[in-house]
């Protein structure tokens, strides 16, 4: 509104702020998955009927048309292969929090069959950021583990993950992931 | 239901204002009240570009009417909404000022009970004025 408070000139514009506050309603399934985030696990469920593993949880399979739940939770592993990723430059808009150039990727959990996005990509030069590349999670300490960072509604994982960075093995050859490149 | 995450999306819309609201804003910052005369000699407070009775231009510049007026219809909110204009139980009144022949609407502070149609009132005014419409903060009792 500083443009509003100079005091002999015509006022010419006004600032309208329209807020739209939201309160998430996570589903029992994805709360669930929070949890076990804070927990410091990464889980999912895995199909009876094709076996496929889905993380985060859907509570369904959208191939075979089954329910799932936590009979058919698995645990996987906080290690990763990276399928895609994009450098942001961030726009300085209001409330944008990011002043430099950072890394989101799409990752391929070792143990399951569906890949999470809006992962960030640390500890590696951004052009060294590659498809195939494998990462591990720098998990955030338990007290960091908000409830805020939930509610991703099954694409993201939760602030229990701060980032990830490169785990130092070989890259994955591309058959394992080229299924799941977005 | 349990409660879960939440996070609130903001717009931060800078609007322009024209000549006509522009100018009422003005006022508004250096503590006046502007209005615009119709060519039938009527004044609209606040301004408009047209006569809304016939669709006329009005008259080149404003006019400049008295900071008290009277509660020409209203409705009481008691339980005010974040964003409202007070944080207690007041009104929402059409307030026609010492002037002016159309009126305009704020908030009225004051009693449930002391809030009637005829009310005089007069502007309580914002000390830090930017040129918006809550520069009034509220109407009080005269």
């Amino acid at each position: 509104m500083s443009e509003e408070t100079k005091t002999d000139e015509h006022v010419a514009f006004m600032s309208q702020m329209v807020n739209l506050d939201y309160k998430i309603v996570t589903s029992p399934v994805h709360r669930h998955f929070d949890e076990q985030m804070r927990e410091g696990r990464i889980v999912g469920h895995k199909c009876p009927s094709c076996g496929l593993v889905y993380v985060p949880p859907k509570g369904f399979c959208p191939r075979c048309s089954v329910i799932t739940n936590e009979d058919h939770e698995v645990e996987v592993k906080d290690t990763a292969t990276v399928t895609s990723f994009t450098v942001v430059t961030p726009i300085q808009y209001q409330g944008q929090k990011e002043r430099d150039e950072y890394v989101l990727a799409n990752l391929l959990l070792d143990g399951a069959d569906s890949s999470i996005g809006q992962q960030r990509i640390e500890g590696i030069p951004h052009d060294e950021v590659r498809m195939g590349m494998r990462v591990k999670a720098i998990w955030a300490t338990p007290d960091e583990r908000t409830e805020e960072g939930g509610g991703m509604r099954g694409w993201g994982l939760t602030s229990a993950v701060k980032h990830w960075e490169p785990s130092g093995e070989p890259d994955a050859p591309r058959e394992q992931y080229q299924e799941h490149v977005l | 239901m349990a409660a879960g995450p939440s996070w609130t999306l903001e717009f931060p819309y800078r609007r322009s204002l024209g000549p006509v609201v522009g100018e009422f804003f003005t006022g508004l910052r250096d503590g006046k009240v502007l209005g615009s005369r119709t060519k039938g000699g009527k004044v609209l407070v606040p301004p408009l570009e047209y006569d809304p009775e016939t669709g006329e231009a009005v008259q080149d510049g404003f006019v400049e009417v008295a900071e008290t007026g009277v509660v020409h219809n209203w409705a009481w909110v008691n339980e005010p909404l974040r964003k409202h204009p007070l944080d207690r139980p007041f009104a929402w009144a059409l307030v026609r000022l010492d002037g002016a022949d159309s009126s305009l609407l704020h908030a009225v502070d004051a009693p449930r009970d002391k809030v009637e149609t005829g009310m005089r009132v007069k502007i309580r005014w914002r000390e830090e004025r930017k040129g918006h419409i809550t520069d009034i903060e509220c109407f009080e009792a005269v």
